[in-house]
């Protein structure tokens, strides 16, 4: 396949929740890789935070509310073939747009978006699927290839996949490369910290970690996301006292929280994997509908219960 | 680091995020021990923070104590000193205002 069969190239940036796609990406963006591109950030919260992080990026769509590699496929197809249609009216190929970044979010497996590419019949003359990155957290993949099923496909599948988060892996990520290697022995294999390109450690002497078959029990319950508002009656504070307990006491089932608060301080971005807290970073002002609120991704409990805690621990004092 | 007192044990806990200066920082402590004290009081522990030295004293009501650094730490010294995780899904966090005792 060469470029100038005319069709857009897509990359298909897909990773486990909290693997550092959004990261990853935010700092090829900032140094000038995908320029041009279209950036479609999809996200099964329906507020999307990553629009937050990636800041004022030109050309940026969000498809909030839905994974595109299940429910919200048709979307997705919908919007490519509408900028499939856009890109027709163009007749010098300068002025065409020639490649789509399509970041999946942490629950998308990239397999069924390159088959609905590839199967529907406008999509498959205008878009090629160039290559599929996924974003390997070096602090979490073992425990994810161990259990979760969409974890381990998400890393199978990938062309090249990204090992995020280097800096704090070391040195244990030597066992998580020599896996990988087994896993997937085509895909290059690059190290990243906070965006930047670092060079990987030699595994030739690592074992790989044994990967057991996963039974019906390692699927588990669903995994789903929840929407808290941080209302005038819950303040900052009171959140983090909720949220570092809540990570305490269930960081195994909470996989997953983003978003904005106002603080005191400004703007704070906050996000979480497992019980693995990010330095909270503080974002210029902009748009605040994305402000207070949290979306906490995660399974074993009920959403409601969320709402209810986190309301106990904000207000139980005052009353 | 504070040679006397070995504070702050790490580079700031990620709850210390949300203020920056002087005034803000002592008021999210009190609020903290505020919430704090709320929550841990049904396990029969108190936490208290008199913004005077670091850390955060939490105590049980029979008076043995422990200073920790961080919220880490009063979840991990709330568990040993109450026997048990301090789970905000527990059902004494979540009842509605109808089902409270």
């Amino acid at each position: 396949m060469t470029r100038d069969d005319g069709r857009m190239r897509m990359t298909v940036l897909g990773g486990y929740l909290g693997s550092g796609k959004t990261t990853w990406l935010r700092h090829q963006l900032h140094h000038g890789q995908f320029k041009d591109a279209l950036v479609i950030v999809n996200e099964v919260a329906e507020t999307p935070v990553d629009a937050a992080i990636l800041g004022d990026v030109p050309n940026l769509v969000v498809l909030a509310g839905g994974c595109v590699c299940c429910e919200a496929q048709r979307e997705l197809v919908h919007l490519l073939r509408d900028v499939c249609d856009a890109r027709s009216g163009f007749d010098s190929s300068d002025e065409r747009l020639q490649r789509i970044v399509l970041e999946t979010s942490g629950l998308a497996d990239p397999r069924p978006i390159v088959e609905a590419v590839r199967n529907d019949s406008v999509l498959v003359h205008h878009i090629v699927v160039s290559e599929i990155i996924v974003a390997v957290d070096a602090l979490h993949a073992l425990e994810q290839l161990r259990s979760e099923r969409l974890g381990r496909a998400q890393m199978e599948v990938a062309d090249r996949l990204v090992v995020t988060k280097i800096d704090a892996a070391q040195p244990g990520v030597t066992r998580l490369l020599a896996t990988l290697r087994r896993l997937n022995p085509g895909a290059v294999i690059s190290g990243s910290a906070r965006g930047s390109v670092v060079s990987l450690p030699a595994c030739d002497d690592a074992d790989p970690e044994p990967m057991p078959e996963l039974s019906d029990e390692a699927a588990k319950s669903p995994i789903f996301a929840t929407k808290l508002l941080l209302d005038t009656s819950i303040d900052w504070t009171a959140f983090s006292v909720w949220l570092s307990a809540l990570l305490h006491a269930r960081g195994d089932d909470v996989l997953r929280v983003k978003g904005v608060a106002r603080t005191p301080a400004g703007r704070m971005l906050l996000q979480s994997v497992r019980k693995t807290v990010q330095s909270p970073e503080i974002l210029p002002e902009q748009d605040e509908r994305m402000d207070n609120v949290m979306v906490v991704i995660g399974r074993g409990y009920c959403a409601e219960d969320l709402r209810r805690s986190l309301q106990y621990f904000a207000t139980a004092e005052r009353t | 680091m504070c040679a006397s007192c070995g504070y702050p044990a790490a580079p700031g806990h990620w709850t210390d995020a949300g203020a920056t200066d002087p005034g803000d920082r002592i008021r999210a402590r009190f609020r903290r021990a505020q919430v704090l004290n709320a929550v841990l009081r049904p396990y029969g522990l108190t936490a208290h923070d008199g913004g005077l030295i670091p850390g955060l004293q939490i105590a049980t009501l029979s008076g043995s104590q422990t200073i920790v650094d961080d919220l880490d730490g009063v979840w991990v010294a709330a568990e040993r000193l109450a026997g048990g995780a301090v789970d905000p899904l527990d059902a004494r966090f979540v009842r509605t205002g109808s089902e409270a005792p």
